[in-house]
């Protein structure tokens, strides 16, 4: 494996707080995904792509769960196979007549490897509102963990436990929303 | 917002991320259940009446429960985190159990023939079958609570993992209660005890483990 030296040592940038190493990781980690996912989910690349953006949120959130004694893409494709097995089982429960649906709808060539089924932005609006402006003042607004304290009252360590949480819950939604 | 946007929101402004104490939090899960389950049993049962005559087979059987929960408890650490092989951590169990046929077939065997039955059933209905999930149940929620914070992804064997160890520690609580002293019925009904925790276990962390 060429990637797995390379990811790793991403991860392990990331995991001591390189900003840059840690999007670079999530961005190559995002390609691999989307090519696992569009091989077991054939003829449906928008369940693929919420699949994409599902595993990158856990993988952001649990990225404390990677032991780094151990390759860095088993531990990346073990989260993957969880999603997709969670997301099969989701599937089959909501619809059980229906899942070949899966398999007729034509790919369409114009499609946008990006776009996926459901809208992140959405869900963010339907977390508590203390994660929810959490995110948005540190994630979406750019502000340091500081400012947002400052700005809201609440600790640093409280804006970091919300932001963590929230995006946990994030990927709860993004689980359940899925449209049959 | 497409995942590119998404990657931004994440990789924005990260910290370095925590190093969990999963090691500590696993053992304090496990010394908090234990004294959970010696408390459920004393309010709920009572220890047995000669329990200082009986210092003795007291502390072997809860030294075998101990071992029992000592075989589990490496696959349920195992099974935290995501993509480590599970190497000899089903194995350590597996010999455990052949241990135990061992002991049981040899400890019958040196009774007498008429004897054989009594001291492998106890003469009665093995409890503990029933009192043992009792006891284990607060451990394994608590160890199923620990479990989901981190990152399982196989659901049904980290749920198995989790009644065997959690069984075991309720075990060691029922030895204190527990009247029959046979090697051959503590190896047999001490097991099973256990293996109905570990089958209840799988059923209650498939769906409960799930993130």
């Amino acid at each position: 494996m060429a990637d797995e030296a390379h990811l790793r040592a991403l991860m392990l940038k990331g995991l001591d707080g390189d900003q840059a190493a840690h999007r670079a990781l999530l961005t190559e980690a995002a390609g691999l995904l989307r090519a696992y996912f569009r091989n077991r989910l054939r003829g449906a690349p928008e369940d693929a792509e919420d699949l994409v953006q599902e595993t990158l949120v856990a993988l952001h959130t649990r990225r404390d769960s990677y032991d780094a004694n151990y390759p860095l893409t088993a531990w990346m494709y073990a989260i993957a196979r969880y999603r997709l097995i969670d997301h099969l089982r989701r599937a089959r429960h909501r619809n059980h007549a229906s899942l070949d649906g899966h398999d007729v709808g034509e790919s369409d060539p114009e499609y946008n490897a990006s776009d996926a089924r459901r809208d992140v932005t959405t869900l963010l609006e339907k977390l508590p509102e203390k994660q929810r402006t959490a995110i948005r003042l540190v994630k979406l607004e750019e502000k340091s963990v500081r400012e947002a304290s400052s700005l809201t009252g609440l600790s640093e360590s409280d804006i970091k436990i919300s932001i963590h949480r929230g995006l946990k819950t994030l990927m709860r939604l993004m689980a359940q929303e899925q449209p049959t | 917002m497409n995942t590119d946007q998404l990657i931004d929101l994440l990789a924005k402004n990260v910290e370095p991320a925590e190093r969990p104490r999963w090691a500590r939090r696993l053992l304090v899960t496990l010394l908090v259940g234990l004294a959970v389950a010696v408390l459920l049993l004393v309010i709920g049962f009572g220890v047995r009446p000669d329990i200082g005559a009986a210092r003795m087979p007291v502390m072997l059987k809860a030294m075998f429960s101990a071992a029992a929960a000592a075989a589990a408890l490496p696959l349920v650490a195992r099974l935290m985190r995501p993509g480590r092989p599970l190497g000899w951590r089903i194995g350590a169990i597996l010999v455990f159990l052949g241990v135990c046929a061992l002991a049981a077939f040899i400890a019958l065997m040196g009774e007498p023939p008429e004897r054989r039955m009594e001291a492998w059933t106890g003469g009665g209905f093995p409890w503990c079958v029933v009192v043992v999930p009792i006891l284990a149940a607060p451990t394994a929620a608590a160890l199923l609570w620990l479990m989901r914070a981190f990152a399982p992804t196989q659901l049904m064997l980290a749920g198995a993992a989790i009644g065997a160890l959690s069984g075991g520690i309720g075990a060691m609580a029922y030895s204190m209660y527990c009247p029959i002293d046979s090697v051959a019925f503590v190896t047999t009904w001490y097991v099973v005890a256990i293996g109905i925790c570990a089958a209840l276990g799988a059923v209650v962390g498939a769906r409960f483990l799930r993130w």
